[in-house]
């Protein structure tokens, strides 16, 4: 639904654009602005309260952003208003956390689109948001539960070092993936309980739902058999409900010793046949290019 | 890379002068110059004889000398230059002479230099004219200075004086004029001088750390060579593009221009090879180590084998890291290379800590070249190692204990508690790094018997993987061939034919030698 309303928006914008040809008039702006500005305090005073309700943001968000479109307070370099830049970024901030707190990745993933541009090119001609890092913290997270990991490290170098290192929120998201490619998945699991924000945990669930799952299958390699109270202890797991539910998907059987065994790993036997059809392309393939040499 | 390659450049550039000019009197010094001033006019009539044959192979050699051109000029040899050429053209002769003259800020100093310049040139074109056989007659001198492709060609040598001694602003200015000349031409002809000039256009603001305002230039530029079927033009924007945007670790981007933009087949060699370095970085990146290490190595392999030392160091840097995180250990005669072995000492140091598998050196090694590695920009891929240290610690015990506890298995490797080793055996096992089982109640890990590895299929595939690339040589060499055109109905030559046709092609294979310095 959000998509549709930016995407007529954008529209919007660019039918004005066709019809005056040229940039926006400074009285029409200022226009736009004080439409704005009224709709931002509503907005902020609703997210604001304890708890926020939350359908009556997401509404105010999208006329919000309706305005935004049409008034070009996105960053453009035609722009230089930094008022409805600043309104803008404001916006859009508190609808990635709106986002999440809804439990909407997607819409969540396009704020932080619209976000972007003004946290890394606008750096300088607007004052640092103190949501920045968290969010950016917050997306790094969003890429790794969903194990996106090229995307994580394109975002990654795009924050400096020192940052990486220091930051309260971009260093959770980074160890954490240094735990995942490690192996230490216990770590991830105590992680969970010093998040740098509220918000962190969202995401941190479904990672620790991932994690399960990569746990499950290394226990079924690496194990010959493990009793069921240390199979759960292995996958954080409390409820035998949970434990039974995993032991399904994955297919284990609770022997009489109430443990599960593992067979003996399939990889042994996967030499033994020849694959003939493989070596009969390649030696074709290579018949091929002999031909064609001589 | 051009930054490494134009500093070991400078450095040569610096040592030769000095020495020469202790060496030499004034005398020889003059004879030099005016050998000079000759090499380029004879490079002009090259590229006269390029446009009139519509051939851009000559332009192509002309290019060649650019480099051993560039270590030659002085101010002398140019201004003599621009007054043999733009005799016709004053206005633009004039601002070419001040951009020698960048010393004087007034505007008042400025004219009456430029006055007393060309008063002083006008004996040096008398005395040069004097010196010059009468054989080139004044007609075809202004025919040539007339030329756009010859324009461009002595703009572009005094834009690289000018950045060979102080890449300030004048040299800013020379270039956007130098750009600017450019777009406004529409002659296949100039294809190859613009792709130059686009280079160091680029290379200008980049040693004014003015990198991003020049994007949107290049891109339209690209549009533009891309229509107009310019494949040098393509390749160098496309490569100056991914430079610059990998300047500012806007990997997304790069990735972008890559998936969208086609590089063109015929692309000279050196053009294929910053493309392919600049594409083992993004793929690098993204976790695609062995798309990496290949693009990276044929990269290394396209590189002129001399020259270039520079693109070499940094190219060899990343194949480095990449091997290692592919969980190879690289070659040790390359850190023995005499012409490397100083810049890739860190990662020889590097090399050695993961080969030892000991956390602890990793550990020190990032501290001692923490910031050397951020500079080079391979600090990211390099703390991505860490787990590729385990590994291999991991793969030694394996190998040396039949049966080992977690409690000391996490002492050898230096990890937290017990309880981490469990769970990393346990991904080792999985990810097929070591084979082994785990009993969890007593608390050991113990190792299966190594499988033969000549029972399996993996030398078939090692070696289907060398035939493939033999075949793949064997197929871009027949491509890359040039058959003079007709000749298939020809007579077939005789002996003595044949023995000149083979002195020809030896004196054009030393010419192709000479390519490398082109780079």
């Amino acid at each position: 639904m959000v998509v549709c309303v930016s995407v007529w928006g954008q529209f919007h914008q660019k039918l004005k654009f066709f019809d005056e040809t040229g940039p926006m008039t400074n009285s029409s702006a200022d226009a736009k602005f004080g439409e704005a500005l009224p709709l931002y305090e509503k907005l902020k005073n609703e997210w604001n309260r304890k708890p926020p309700n939350l359908e009556k943001c997401d509404e105010l968000l999208r006329a919000l952003k309706n305005v935004f479109a049409e008034g070009g307070f996105y960053p453009s370099d035609i722009n230089e208003d930094s008022r409805g830049l600043h309104i803008a970024r404001d916006t859009l901030e508190i609808g990635a956390q709106c986002a999440i707190t809804m439990g909407d990745i997607p819409a969540f993933e396009r704020s932080l689109a619209q976000l972007k541009p003004f946290y890394f090119d606008l750096e300088n001609r607007l004052p640092e948001s103190p949501y920045r890092y968290q969010l950016l913290g917050l997306n790094l997270l969003c890429l790794l539960s969903q194990n996106r990991l090229a995307e994580f490290h394109t975002e990654l170098e795009l924050l400096p070092p020192k940052d990486i290192q220091n930051n309260l929120y971009l260093k959770h998201p980074v160890s954490l993936e240094q735990y995942l490619m490690e192996g230490s998945y216990n770590k991830i699991f105590l992680a969970k309980g010093n998040v740098p924000s509220p918000l962190f945990t969202f995401f941190m669930d479904i990672l620790l739902h991932t994690i399960r799952d990569e746990i499950a299958y290394c226990m079924e390699k690496s194990y010959t058999r493990i009793p069921f109270d240390e199979a759960g202890r292995i996958l954080y797991l409390t409820k035998a409900d949970e434990l039974n539910q995993i032991a399904q998907k994955h297919g284990w059987q609770l022997q009489s010793n109430n443990s599960y065994h593992f067979g003996e790993s399939q990889s042994k036997f996967d030499n033994e046949h020849v694959p003939a059809d493989d070596i009969a392309t390649q030696m074709i393939q290579y018949a091929r290019e002999m031909e064609i040499i001589i | 890379m051009v930054e490494v390659n134009d500093v070991e450049m400078k450095e040569t550039d610096g040592k030769e002068p000095t020495v020469t000019t202790a060496a030499l009197s004034k005398e020889e010094k003059k004879d030099a110059d005016l050998l000079t001033f000759d090499d380029i006019k004879e490079q002009v009539r090259t590229i006269e004889k390029a446009v009139t044959s519509k051939e851009p192979r000559y332009i192509l050699r002309v290019l060649r000398a650019l480099a051993s051109t560039r270590k030659r000029l002085n101010e002398d040899v140019l201004r003599r230059l621009i007054n043999f050429y733009y005799t016709s053209n004053a206005s633009e002769r004039e601002i070419l002479l001040s951009y020698l003259h960048p010393a004087q800020p007034m505007d008042v100093d400025v004219s009456s230099t430029t006055t007393i310049a060309t008063t002083t040139s006008g004996t040096l074109t008398s005395t040069a004219g004097g010196a010059v056989p009468s054989s080139r007659p004044q007609t075809s001198r202004t025919r040539a200075g007339s030329l756009p492709e010859v324009d461009l060609y002595i703009h572009l040598i005094v834009l690289l004086f000018l950045i060979d001694r102080n890449p300030s602003k004048s040299a800013l200015e020379c270039s956007k004029r130098l750009v600017e000349k450019t777009a406004v031409l529409n002659r296949r002809t100039i294809d190859l001088l613009a792709a130059k000039c686009y280079f160091y256009y680029a290379r200008v603001f980049e040693l004014n750390n003015k990198l991003e305002e020049i994007r949107p230039f290049l891109h339209s530029r690209l549009r533009t060579a891309t229509l107009r079927n310019d494949f040098e033009g393509t390749a160098v924007l496309i490569n100056l593009l991914l430079r610059n945007y990998l300047h500012y670790n806007l990997y997304s981007q790069a990735q972008k221009l890559v998936l969208k933009s086609v590089f063109p087949d015929h692309a000279s060699n050196n053009e294929w090879a910053r493309y392919l370095y600049y594409l083992g970085r993004i793929r690098a990146m993204q976790l695609e180590y062995t798309k990496a290490h290949q693009h990276l190595l044929t990269a290394i392999r396209k590189a002129p084998q001399q020259t270039a030392v520079g693109f070499r160091q940094n190219a060899q840097k990343f194949l480095v890291t990449v091997e290692l995180l592919l969980g190879d250990i690289p070659d040790k005669a390359t850190f023995k290379n005499p012409q490397l072995k100083r810049s890739l000492d860190p990662y020889y140091q590097l090399t050695l800590a993961v080969r030892a598998g000991n956390l602890a050196r990793f550990k020190e090694v990032l501290d001692t070249f923490g910031d050397r590695f951020q500079q080079e920009k391979t600090w990211s891929l390099i703390i991505r190692l860490r787990h590729n240290v385990i590994k291999t610690g991991i793969k030694m015990i394996s190998l040396s204990y039949a049966k080992i506890s977690f409690v000391d298995i996490a002492q050898k490797l230096q990890l937290d508690s017990p309880e981490d080793a469990e769970y990393i055996i346990s991904k080792a096992i999985r990810d097929g790094v070591i084979e082994a089982s785990i009993n969890h109640e007593k608390g050991y890990m113990q190792s299966r018997e190594i499988v033969d590895v000549y029972t399996t299929r993996e030398p078939m595939n090692a070696f289907h993987q060398r035939i493939e690339f033999c075949l793949k040589v064997h197929n871009e060499a027949v491509k890359a061939m040039r058959y003079p055109p007709k000749k298939y109905n020809e007579e077939l030559e005789t002996a003595q034919e044949r023995r000149e046709r083979e002195q020809e092609e030896l004196e054009y294979a030393k010419e192709m030698a000479d390519d490398d310095d082109d780079f």
